[in-house]
C-alpha cells in the first residue's frame, strides 16, 4: 500500500536535489526558445497550490486582519521557512522577507527567472483558494520577486499585490 | 541497519535544507509537465526528466564531496547502502520491511545484477487523483521506459556513480525504473546493473538527443568522468579507515571476531603468539592502559598532524589543555559507574585467552575508574609531548582570565575596587563551585539517558546511591567547598 497524499503532507523531504533540477527546467526551457519562463513557473506554483489545498488548508476564511499570520504559517508548513512579513496599507502590498527560501540557494549567472516565482504564485493561489468558499472579499495577486539568492541576492523579497473587497 | 548508517541518516536529513513532502512531491510532478509542455512527447519527457535528475544531484554532491569520501568503495557495498541514498536523494526514510533486494546472477560479470523493490513511493503517491495530475502515462507506448520515478532514478544513479568516482572505483551503476506505481505497478522496482569502466565509458556516449523522439534541444552532459588528481586532503588519508562499512563491520563484529582478527594481526605482523606478545605487559597492565590513550591521541595526529599544528598556538593548546581537564573531571560524573564497570569487564573478556592468565587476574582487580583514569593518564602524556603544557595551566579556567598584579605586591592604598578585585578570585570560585554543582546535578537526566541503552533506570540509580564517590559524594564535596570560600570572605 503505497504513501497517500495526506500523509505527505506530514513528512518532510529534503529539497537540495529537486531544488537544483528547477534551474535545469529554465535552461531546458531557454535553450528550447521558451520566452515566457516566469509565466510557466507561476504557472506552476499555481497547480502545486491548487492541489496542496485539497489535502490541507491552514484556516477556512483569509481577511486583511490575518493575512499575515496565513501567509507565515503557509510558509512554515509548506516551505519550512520562518519570514519576515511586512503589510503596506498606503499601496496594497504585502513584503514578504525569506533568508533561506526552499528554492533559491545558489547564484546562477545564466538564470535570468528566481525560482521562487514558483512560490509566490502559489501563496497567492492558496489565499485565492481558502477564499473561494467562504465569505471574505480578500484576494492576493502575485507582484514581483524583488530580490533572489538564485539571482545573487542575499535574501529572497516576494512581493503580492491585495485587494479587498475588489479595490 | 547498522549505528553508523542510521547517525549519518540522521545528519544528511538535518543537514539538508527539508520542506514538506507534498509540496516536494507536487513540485517534481510539474517539472515533469513543464518539460512535456516543451517536448509535447510524453516518451521524451520522461528521459528529459531523468537527465534533469541526473545533473540536479550530481551538482549536489560536488558541492559536499566530502561527505561522500566516507561511504563504501565498492559498487555491492554502495547497493547495500541504497536506503541510505534514497534519504541523501528523497530525504524520506523507508519504513521497516518495505524495501527488498533480489540478487540476478550476471554470468562473465564480476558482480551480479540486482533487483531493488520499495513498496512505497512517494513521487507515485496519489498521482491521478487530482485534477492537475495531468501528465497522461497511457501516451507511452514504450513499455521498457521508466515510469514517474525517473527523475528520482536519475539522482539515485548520480549519487552512487558519484559516490565510486570519488572513491577512485572504477566500476560504474547504471540504475532503471523497471516498475512505477504510477503506470499501475504494485511498488517501485529498480534493476542496478554494475558496468566496468569500458562498458560504462560505451553506454555513456549514446547521446540524448538520439534517444529523443521530438526535436527538442537539450544540452548533452558535460559529466568530467576522469577524476582530477588532487592533493591528498585529511579526509583522504581517512577514508580507508574510516568508510562507513570498515565502521559498520567493526560495530557489528562479536568480541570473539575482534579477538580472532588481533591474534591473526599479532601472529601475522609480529612473528609471536598473542600470550607471548602481552607477557611484555605483565605487571604493567596500568601502563598498557595508559599506552592505549598514548597512541590514540598519537593516531589521530598521524593523519596530516592536525592535533600538533592547533596546539603550536599558546592559546589554542591552553584552551585544548582546559577542555581536556574538564572531560577528563566530567567523563566520570557522566557516565554511570555500572557502565564504566561493564567496559572494564569487556577488557577482562577481550585479555582472557589472548594475555597470560596471571594478567587477566591483575587486570581483574582495577576497577572500572582506574581504567578511564589510565586511559586519560596516557592521553595527557600525548597531549604533552604534542604541546600541552599542563603545568601552566591554572588550577581553572576562570583564574586564567583574572589580571594578575606584575610586581605581585598589595598596594597600600587600597581603592574599593582594589579591594574588590583582591576578594574576586574567591566569588570566581564560589561561582565556579556552583556551576561545577549544577553541571552534577545535571549529570543525573545524562546518566539515566546512558543507563537506558544499558541497564535502564536502575543502573543510575545505584550509581548515586551506593557509590560513596559518586554523584552524591561529589555534590556533598562541592557544598562544603563553596560554604568555605563563603566564609574566607566573611572574614
Amino acid at each position: 500500500m503505497n504513501y497517500t497524499r495526506e500523509e505527505l503532507v506530514k513528512s518532510d523531504a529534503t529539497m537540495n536535489q529537486l531544488r537544483n533540477a528547477i534551474y535545469h527546467l529554465e535552461r531546458f526551457m531557454k535553450i528550447n526558445g521558451i520566452a515566457d519562463i516566469r509565466k510557466r513557473l507561476r504557472r506552476m506554483g499555481r497547480n502545486i497550490a491548487q492541489t496542496y489545498s485539497n489535502y490541507w488548508k491552514p484556516i477556512d476564511s483569509v481577511n486583511l486582519e490575518n493575512i499575515k499570520d496565513v501567509l507565515a504559517t503557509l510558509y512554515k508548513n509548506i516551505l519550512n521557512s520562518g519570514v519576515s512579513i511586512e503589510l503596506d496599507t498606503s499601496n496594497n502590498t504585502i513584503t514578504v522577507k525569506d533568508s533561506n527560501c526552499a528554492l533559491c540557494k545558489y547564484h546562477f549567472e545564466d538564470i535570468n527567472e528566481a525560482g521562487c516565482e514558483i512560490i509566490l504564485a502559489m501563496m497567492a493561489e492558496f489565499i485565492l483558494l481558502i477564499n473561494k468558499g467562504s465569505e471574505s472579499v480578500f484576494s492576493l495577486e502575485p507582484f514581483e520577486v524583488s530580490e533572489s539568492q538564485s539571482l545573487g541576492h542575499k535574501i529572497c523579497i516576494h512581493h503580492y499585490k491585495y485587494k479587498v473587497g475588489g479595490k | 541497519m547498522g549505528a553508523v548508517q542510521w547517525l549519518l541518516k540522521k545528519i544528511t536529513k538535518a543537514f539538508g535544507r527539508n520542506t514538506n513532502s507534498l509540496f516536494y512531491t507536487l513540485l517534481y510532478r510539474e517539472i515533469l509537465k513543464e518539460i512535456n509542455e516543451v517536448t509535447e512527447n510524453e516518451e521524451d519527457s520522461i528521459l528529459i526528466l531523468r537527465e534533469i535528475g541526473k545533473r540536479a544531484a550530481r551538482e549536489s554532491c560536488e558541492r559536499h564531496s566530502s561527505v561522500f569520501k566516507f561511504m563504501p568503495g565498492s559498487p555491492k557495498k554502495v547497493l547495500d547502502y541504497f536506503e541510505l541514498l534514497w534519504v541523501v536523494v528523497f530525504g524520506k526514510e523507508i519504513a521497516e520491511g518495505d524495501l527488498t533486494y533480489e540478487e540476478i546472477p550476471h554470468e562473465g560479470s564480476k558482480y551480479n545484477d540486482y533487483i531493488i523493490r520499495i513498496k512505497t513511493c512517494p513521487v507515485c503517491a496519489g498521482y491521478g487523483m487530482d485534477g492537475a495530475d495531468t501528465f497522461d502515462f497511457k501516451k507511452i507506448e514504450n513499455e521498457n521506459l521508466e515510469g514517474l520515478a525517473c527523475g528520482l532514478t536519475g539522482m539515485l544513479e548520480s549519487v552512487a556513480n558519484f559516490i565510486l568516482k570519488v572513491k577512485r572505483n572504477d566500476y560504474r551503476i547504471n540504475i532503471i525504473e523497471q516498475r512505477c506505481m504510477a503506470r499501475g505497478d504494485e511498488c517501485l522496482q529498480f534493476k542496478c546493473k554494475i558496468y566496468d569502466a569500458l562498458e560504462w565509458k560505451a553506454l555513456s556516449e549514446i547521446k540524448i538527443k538520439d534517444k529523443l523522439r521530438s526535436d527538442v534541444k537539450f544540452e548533452e552532459s558535460l559529466e568530467e568522468e576522469v577524476l582530477q588528481e588532487t592533493k591528498m586532503d585529511m579526509i583522504d588519508t581517512l577514508q580507508d579507515v574510516l568508510s562507513l562499512d570498515k565502521i559498520e563491520e567493526m560495530l557489528d563484529e562479536p568480541l570473539e571476531g575482534i579477538k580472532s582478527k588481533v591474534r591473526e594481526l599479532i601472529q601475522d605482523k609480529l612473528n609471536m603468539e598473542p600470550e607471548h606478545f602481552f607477557d611484555y605487559f605483565k605487571n604493567y597492565e596500568d601502563d598498557m592502559i595508559r599506552i592505549i590513550g598514548f597512541l590514540a591521541i598519537h593516531l589521530f595526529n598521524e593523519y596530516g598532524g592536525i592535533v600538533e599544528k592547533i596546539l603550536a598556538n599558546e592559546t589554542f593548546s591552553k584552551v585544548a589543555g582546559y577542555i581536556f581537564q574538564q572531560i577528563k573531571e566530567f567523563s566520570l560524573l557522566f557516565i554511570p559507574i555500572d557502565v564504566i564497570n561493564d567496559y572494564h569487564q569487556l577488557l577482562i573478556s577481550f585479555l582472557d585467552g589472548l594475555a597470560p592468565a596471571d594478567m587477566v587476574e591483575n587486570v581483574k582487580q582495577f576497577t572500572g575508574k582506574d581504567d578511564i583514569n589510565y586511559l586519560f593518564e596516557g592521553a595527557q602524556l600525548a597531549l604533552e609531548n604534542l604541546g600541552i603544557n599542563f603545568t601552566e595551566l591554572k588550577e581553572n579556567v576562570w583564574e586564567e582570565l583574572r589580571r594578575e598584579r606584575k610586581d605581585g605586591l598589595i598596594s597600600s592604598d587600597q581603592s574599593v575596587m582594589e579591594r574588590t578585585e583582591e576578594k574576586f578570585p574567591k566569588i570566581i570560585r564560589i561561582i565556579q563551585e556552583l556551576f561545577m554543582l549544577m553541571s552534577e546535578i545535571l549529570t543525573l537526566p545524562v546518566r539515566v539517558l546512558i543507563s537506558e541503552s544499558h541497564y535502564g533506570l536502575k543502573t543510575a540509580i545505584n550509581s548515586v546511591v551506593s557509590e560513596e564517590e559518586g554523584l552524591f559524594g561529589t555534590i556533598k564535596d562541592r557544598v562544603d567547598t563553596i560554604f568555605d570560600y563563603i566564609q574566607e570572605i566573611r572574614q
